[in-house]
């Protein structure tokens, strides 16, 4: 067997040694940078998380709008953990400052305002 | 044959992870900037509601002359904040800027009632009953005089209405009305003022909005008689003149304020205004006006040879807002009356510490302050006899709000009215 020789009966003309190293090279470092960019894109793109905090915190801040009782306090909503401290403004004024964690304590969304605190009787 | 020429190959296949990568970076930076944006947006949001708050909380004219403020000491959370005089009520505007982005906001402010001031019926105490007649309802809580309230016969006509009399609780009044605001009396001074200044002179009017953000433009009409006919005035628009404005009925006013000796609505006017006069506002029949308007008459200086000061307000109107007369000397002679003339229909507050002329079918959804009442029939005045009218504090909407110029206006000021 080992003494048989092939012979085409046609010629395939085939790459370089060159080319296919000058090929795979390029092929390697092209897709080195595709994952870099891939990678720092999604690195750098906001996460969900974030934009859910920060809805909560919206959510929060309307509902104690809302019932007019500011009181510090730290509540868990969806998964979120959120502080709320109340500090007095100025005559009549409450600054609620909400801040969002997540599970591993992270801090991922704030949101402060000044509200009106005294409700005096009225008709 | 086959040709293999895998680096063309390689260089297409490259090209396009170039081209893809490419485009996730775009749509990556848009997405990013896009976010950054509607962030930036409700941070604005969020510091301008807290100028708002502020300004409504603030008691006295801390931002008359326009304040920055950093709200938590931070670099994206300032706001500039101003307090503006609007007649009888008042005009925050809020700007909220983050680097380039400005967010402004410009509403009216006016004071909500406090509940152990307000009443249907003010009158004060002078030794004397007040008296009903006809179809006459009092619904809500009366101050009246220690004689108290009792039926009578007018014209042959007894009193048809409830037999209570008072429909709530009735209170024992002071021998005076509860005195208007002396703050706001003086600011309503510094605008007449403005009319009688030497630069003065007439300008010819055709159609002027003007922003609230902006500052106050001042419109003086000078010495000549001016009628506002088809004439369109729109916001932040005060009109001042040193004798008489006719407001023509096709005249097109929203919240501009004007300040005259004399001023005449004629007939048929509809629109949304405060006129304020020395001497005497007139208005014709079947006008209208929309909350919040305001009518008031306001005497600083004793004038022996002028008449009283005076609102005549014609037949079926329907007024919203608060009508009020003031005059500052005391004298019996001279005192302010307010004329309703038959089925007028007011929702707010009327407010003189002189006469209150009624006539009959006389609606008052909200609350009297009136030193007395008066009703001609014929050729007979009758004095402090409330016939055919009906007063009902209850009806008012509860989302009314008064000027701080009354006094049943409790602190706390509340948002009247989104202008800009």
């Amino acid at each position: 067997m080992a003494g048989i020789k092939i012979r085409m009966r046609y010629r395939v003309s085939a790459s370089s040694l060159l080319e296919v190293i000058v090929a795979m090279v390029i092929i390697v470092v092209v897709f080195g940078l595709a994952m870099m960019i891939a990678a720092n894109v999604s690195r750098g793109s906001l996460s969900v998380e974030k934009l859910h905090a920060q809805a909560v915190l919206k959510n929060v801040l309307a509902e104690e709008e809302g019932r007019r009782d500011f009181v510090s306090r730290t509540i868990s909503i969806d998964s979120v953990a959120v502080e709320q401290e109340v500090k007095p403004y100025d005559a009549g004024l409450v600054e609620i400052h909400l801040t969002a964690y997540d599970n591993s304590n992270k801090k991922m969304a704030e949101l402060r305002k000044v509200v009106i605190s005294n409700d005096e009787e009225t008709r | 044959m086959v040709r293999a020429s895998a680096l063309y190959i390689v260089i297409v296949i490259a090209l396009v992870i170039g081209i893809i990568c490419s485009s996730l970076v775009v749509v990556a930076y848009f997405y990013r900037e896009q976010y950054q944006r509607a962030f930036r947006y409700d941070a604005l949001q969020n510091n301008l509601n807290s100028g708002i708050n502020i300004l409504i909380a603030s008691q006295d004219n801390a931002y008359a002359e326009g304040k920055k403020v950093s709200l938590f000491g931070g670099e994206a959370d300032s706001v500039d904040l101003k307090t503006v005089v609007w007649g009888i009520y008042g005009i925050g505007v809020v700007r909220a800027f983050i680097q380039h982005d400005t967010l402004s906001r410009a509403f009216s402010m006016a004071h909500a009632i406090d509940s152990a001031k307000w009443a249907a019926l003010y009158l004060p105490d002078e030794d004397r009953p007040v008296s009903v007649s006809g179809k006459t309802t009092l619904k809500g809580n009366a101050f009246l005089p220690q004689s108290g309230i009792r039926e009578a016969y007018v014209d042959g006509k007894a009193y048809q209405g409830d037999k209570r009399l008072v429909i709530g609780k009735t209170y024992s009044s002071q021998r005076s009305l509860p005195p208007l605001n002396p703050v706001r009396i003086s600011e309503l001074e510094k605008y007449f003022a403005l009319a009688a200044s030497p630069n003065s002179k007439s300008l010819l009017l055709d159609s002027i909005s003007h922003s609230f953000l902006e500052t106050p433009k001042t419109v003086p009409m000078g010495k000549n008689v001016v009628s506002l006919t088809g004439t369109r005035l729109k916001g932040n628009i005060i009109l001042s003149s040193d004798t008489t404005v006719i407001v023509g009925s096709d005249a097109q006013l929203d919240q501009v304020l004007i300040f005259a000796p004399n001023i005449k609505v004629e007939e048929g006017f509809k629109g949304n205004c405060q006129l304020f006069a020395r001497d005497s506002i007139s208005v014709g029949p079947d006008c209208v006006f929309s909350y919040p308007s305001t009518l008031g008459v306001l005497r600083f200086k004793l004038n022996a040879a002028a008449m009283p000061a005076a609102i005549n307000i014609g037949e079926n109107v329907s007024f919203s807002g608060c009508i009020f007369a003031y005059d500052k000397s005391a004298e019996r002679s001279k005192q302010p009356s307010i004329n309703l003339g038959k089925k007028v229909s007011v929702s707010g507050q009327i407010y003189t510490t002189g006469l209150l002329g009624i006539n009959d079918d006389v609606v008052i959804n909200g609350s009297v302050f009136t030193g007395r009442f008066i009703y001609r029939s014929g050729f007979t005045v009758f004095e402090n006899y409330v016939i055919n009218t009906t007063i009902n504090a209850e009806a008012l909407s509860p989302y009314y709000l008064s000027g701080d110029i009354i006094p049943v206006a409790a602190r706390k000021k509340k948002v009247l009215q989104w202008l800009e």
